[in-house]
């Protein structure tokens, strides 16, 4: 009896230090509040840390800048802008929990971001699913139609094919195709090799490398017996840039590089030492090299510099994360709210913002934007040239290839070149 | 494929494997310590040298700096951490996990998500119609040295004797007046230069950034399972089966192929030989002994 | 023997368990929802506690049948929408093709005399391949079905799972996954209490002493190591159910070794300790990525050192303990659980 008598003095004391622990930790969980009458939340998921930081750090801190200059002109319908930023870590499963984060408890009234399009597929339908606006603000290999979702940077329309065209006519048919092994690659390629079709080139080789992979040597010997007159790269992540290095001494440095991600995004013409990405060719919206001859670009790259002094560059990805926030926030002052079908009209209105290389667009029926385009390549001290400029490129693949008209046939599909 | 070619990618292969996988070897072999901040030992090295040799050191002392630094740091890891979860073979896996988020999330905040790297020092040479990198044979017989110094250290010196008498049996070790911590301290510090040298090694031949490491990971430790406990003699060997598997497969199929071909070796060997090629070798020389 | 006992470890089951039952009468609907997620992480976790902390198997393999039985689950149910009661199906069918993988491969390696860490090792090497494989099958070619299995993008669109005309969504997930947990959680509790799960532990401690007790072991660890591959197995079809989706990185390096540093850091021996850290780590892990605090992955780092460093039995273990100590008088140390073990064991 005296033993039942202890522990049930036990329990009763255990049950009371429980409910103190319990009613402390929850009052140390300070639950966040909603877009409240003052402000504005904008949701931004963007790699923070985790192998894609390289290009996510510079997106976030585009977008800080963005919301900040939004903020000292008064701000969006006379309430604040507030980023609510998490880190996603680079990894997919953390894309959808924090998706449904901002949308369930942030209540956030659009969601900004992704890098990778394997991100940007994971968290897409949780968009579709809790009708939420959301801008994808990063170069890819195009085709989605999706009447939640917003593309504001370039598509293989603007950069693959006037590249490959360029490409053929300058130095020759043959094409050889490195691409990193997921639906990024696989579909750039399919672009690439459709191009060449087009143009009157020859698919000499075509391989799709595991991202983890960081050796290069078998492909390179590869390329080397091909002897492709052209050398496409869509080389993804920290672990495939090693190729750049590697082919500059294995490889034959004379066959001229063509790619949509590298320099402008990655910015490896600084991150290698000279001449490994010498002679190298890409089409891009945006890179920080262009402000020595675009005042938009120079005012825009000084001002991203003069707010964050430390950080190493600023290319395409960020400038289209900034576009798409200020696309966004003049359709809000457009609509006069931040009601997701009101902003959406708004910015199926044909909205256009002059961006830091000229004017960006919606295209309406297609939900991507019409912008300029560059071409720029590298000399042999890695500094980069402009070669051609091409203005107000439209992405247009979709609507007329494939007859997508957003406004009136909604849908929420990725159309790839070779399949349906 | 050309002969010439396939040697070419064996020379690539099999350097890279043993200078993934020395480091690890060590430890593992050493200490039964499954040390996942592997990664991360060789991207500080990487970074070591890479920032020296930007700081105007030459090259090769740049490497060499980064594989004392690793060790260093090394040192002390094992002194703060490790030294507490000896003959806690488990618990290890969740440290070493720990101290990979630690670094790798600590390179990022203090240098960023990028470095300027160096260039790959030594031109190319042509040989029989094909270019070679100078550097990537220069490689290959560093890796060869390096197994040559692994055999030096383990087989050669006091400490050498004194490790192997400690992996053997640790209480008779310490019962004839070895000082076991001092050893597997000095292991895991040698461990982690080794990583350190790979790192500072591959540094003018990849990108640097934090996650540098990663892509050794895989092939480290297949290299590690096929050996099996014996750094020397494991490594090497599996080194060389490895290389050529990996070799011949993706020159004839492709970088896919070959990295499954070594992921399907390691779990045939693990299944065949479960203590790696050198639990048969050492089983081998016992027999020969007894007859 | 523990049932008849009154312990800090029971009291604070019983009282989660209540708590987790009730709480969605006053928390909101995203809370909810995330709970569900943690819940289905922690079917993960048991299978590990079962397969490691009490038949000494380490696995570094259980993302493995994680990552099988949710694509498995996103194959058959995309190619059969449509189809009636094709969703509990798929279920049940990736539960026992996972256990059945499981015992593959554990028929291989414990009636080929692999043990210890070479079970890690060669766990850890079929993560990686799958996780290769998996990420390589970007193609068109890669169709299973009119499934593509999308490499590195993985599967989207997968199906919620229905009972009958009750689509598991939202709350009804939460508590479908709360009472299979609560279900298993009690059966694992009565398994190891009975005279197989003493041989289970018996193995542990030694396995050649248990075979001369005329034990088949290689038999049992296969078995054991079944239930551990179904319960992982089941852990990865809800979690593809919770988010619909599923990717090669439940197969990639990071998913294989956050349960083993979650068993390992919670107390691997213990079943409660391992759900109540396997929900406290993810939710103070996502808390930290939702901060956007780039010392997040530093903070998760030192807590597991420092975890492992002081309190070597995992940190909700020694807390069961201490809490034993100070409000049940009892005595009870660390190695006296070991003991205790041992008594169970001649008992049972």
């Amino acid at each position: 009896m005296k033993l039942k008598k202890i522990s049930f003095k036990g329990v009763t004391l255990f049950l009371i230090f429980t409910l103190i622990m319990v009613l402390a930790l929850s009052g140390c969980s300070g639950s966040s509040q909603g877009s409240n009458s003052k402000t504005i939340k904008l949701g931004l998921l963007e790699d923070r840390s985790g192998d894609f930081s390289l290009v996510g750090i510079q997106k976030y801190h585009a977008a800080e800048l963005a919301v900040d200059q939004i903020n000292q002109q008064g701000g969006l319908l006379g309430k604040k802008v507030v980023l609510d930023a998490p880190d996603t870590q680079s990894n997919n499963s953390v894309y959808q929990q924090m998706a449904k984060k901002l949308i369930l408890q942030d209540h956030v009234v659009a969601i900004m971001g992704a890098y990778s399009s394997a991100s940007r597929e994971a968290i897409r339908p949780i968009m579709d699913q809790n009708k939420m606006l959301y801008f994808y603000n990063n170069q890819y290999e195009g085709g989605v139609a999706d009447n939640d979702t917003f593309l504001t940077g370039a598509v293989p329309e603007q950069q693959i094919v006037p590249l490959m065209k360029y490409m053929i006519k300058k130095f020759g048919p043959r094409v050889y195709t490195i691409a990193a092994d997921y639906n990024f690659g696989q579909i750039s390629a399919q672009w690439v090799q459709q191009s060449v079709k087009q143009d009157g080139g020859k698919l000499v080789g075509q391989e799709f490398i595991p991202l983890d992979v960081s050796q290069f040597s078998s492909t390179i010997s590869r390329i080397k017996a091909a002897k492709p007159d052209v050398l496409v790269t869509l080389l993804i992540g920290q672990n495939q840039s090693a190729f750049y290095e590697q082919w500059a001494k294995q490889g034959d440095k004379s066959i001229p590089m063509a790619s949509s991600v590298n320099l402008a995004q990655t910015y490896e013409q600084l991150r290698f030492a000279p001449p490994t990405m010498a002679n190298m060719y890409v089409t891009t919206s945006f890179m920080q090299e262009l402000d020595t001859k675009y005042p938009g670009a120079k005012t825009f790259v000084d001002a991203f510099y003069k707010k964050f002094p430390h950080d190493k560059y600023v290319g395409q990805e960020a400038e289209a994360e900034y576009s798409g926030i200020m696309l966004w926030a003049k359709a809000v002052q457009k609509a006069k709210t931040t009601d997701r079908d009101a902003v959406i009209k708004a910015l199926e209105s044909g909205i256009s913002y002059n961006g830091p290389t000229g004017p960006v667009t919606i295209d309406p029926k297609t939900h991507h934007v019409i912008r300029n385009m560059f071409l720029v390549n590298t000399d042999s001290k890695q500094k980069i040239q402009i070669d051609a400029e091409y203005k107000a490129v439209k992405p247009d693949w979709l609507s007329t290839a494939k007859g997508v008209d957003l406004p009136k046939k909604p849908q929420s599909h990725q159309y790839t070149p070779l399949g349906n | 494929m050309s002969l010439s070619s396939l040697m070419n990618q064996f020379i690539n292969d099999f350097s890279f494997l043993i200078l993934a996988a020395i480091g690890l070897a060590v430890i593992f072999g050493m200490m039964k310590i499954i040390n996942l901040a592997h990664g991360e030992f060789i991207m500080l090295g990487a970074y070591i040298t890479t920032l020296s040799a930007q700081a105007g050191v030459p090259l090769i002392i740049s490497i060499v700096f980064g594989a004392i630094g690793v060790g260093i740091m090394g040192y002390l890891i094992d002194r703060l951490i490790i030294c507490r979860l000896y003959g806690r073979t488990l618990d290890s896996v969740v440290v070493t996990w720990g101290i990979s988020m630690v670094i790798q999330q600590g390179m990022l905040i203090i240098f960023g998500p990028s470095l300027q790297g160096v260039s790959t020092p030594l031109g190319s040479v042509s040989f029989a119609g094909s270019t070679y990198s100078v550097y990537r044979i220069l490689l290959f017989a560093i890796s060869i040295g390096a197994l040559f110094l692994l055999y030096l250290i383990f087989m050669k010196t006091k400490f050498g004797l004194y490790s192997r008498a400690t992996m053997q049996n640790q209480e008779i070790a310490r019962s004839m007046g070895v000082n076991t911590n001092r050893i597997y301290s000095m292991t895991f510090s040698i461990g982690a230069a080794f990583a350190g040298l790979t790192g500072g090694l591959y540094a003018p031949t990849m990108a640097i950034s934090p996650t540098f490491g990663t892509g050794f990971l895989m092939q480290s430790f297949v290299t590690v399972i096929v050996g099996g406990a014996n750094p020397l003699i494991g490594t090497s060997l599996s080194g060389g089966v490895l290389g050529i598997v990996n070799s011949i497969l993706d020159t004839t199929w492709g970088t896919f192929f070959g990295e499954i071909g070594l992921l399907i070796c390691a779990i045939l060997v693990i299944r065949l030989l479960p203590l790696g090629f050198s639990g048969v070798v050492e089983k081998w020389f016992v027999r020969k002994r007894r007859m | 023997m523990v049932q008849g006992k009154i312990k800090t470890e029971n009291i604070v089951a019983a009282l989660i368990f209540f708590f987790l039952f009730i709480c969605p009468l006053f928390i909101d609907s995203y809370s909810v929802l995330n709970i569900s997620y943690f819940l289905s992480m922690a079917f993960l976790s048991l299978s590990l506690t079962l397969i490691w902390g009490y038949c000494g198997i380490f696995s570094f393999g259980q993302a493995v049948f994680f990552g099988i039985g949710g694509y498995f689950y996103a194959v058959l149910t995309l190619n059969l929408t449509g189809t009636s009661a094709i969703t509990p199906l798929g279920l049940l069918l990736g539960v026992i093709l996972g256990g059945l993988a499981a015992w593959i491969l554990g028929y291989f390696m414990f009636y080929g005399g692999v043990n210890d860490v070479f079970v890690g090792l060669i766990t850890l090497c079929l993560t990686l391949v799958l996780s290769t494989f998996m990420g390589q099958t970007a193609g068109s070619a890669w169709n299973i079905g009119q499934v593509s299995l999308g490499g590195f993008n993985g599967i989207n669109g997968i199906p919620a799972l229905e009972l009958g005309p009750i689509s598991l969504s939202g709350n009804n997930f939460y508590y479908f996954v709360l009472i299979i947990l609560f279900v298993i959680y009690c059966l694992l509790k009565l398994f190891t209490h009975s005279k197989v799960g003493a041989a289970i532990v018996a193995i542990r401690e030694n396995r050649e002493r248990t075979k001369m007790f005329g034990y088949n072991v290689p038999k049992i660890q296969s078995l054991v190591f079944a239930a551990g591959g179904a319960l992982a197995s089941l852990s990865g079809i809800l979690y593809a159910t919770w988010g619909n989706y599923i990717t090669p990185s439940a197969f990639a390096l990071s998913s294989a070794t956050i349960p083993v540093v979650l068993v390992a850091a919670g107390g691997r021996k213990n079943f409660t300790a391992s759900i109540i850290f396997t929900v406290l780590y993810y939710w103070f892990a996502q808390g930290l990525s939702a901060s956007g605090s780039q010392y997040a992955l530093v903070i998760l780092g030192l807590i597991l050192i420092l975890v492992t460093l002081f309190v070597p039995d995992g940190i909700i273990v020694f807390l069961f303990h201490l809490s034993d100590r100070l409000f049940f008088h009892r005595e009870s140390k660390m190695k006296e659980v070991q003991e205790e073990h041992l008594h169970e064991k001649n008992i049972g």
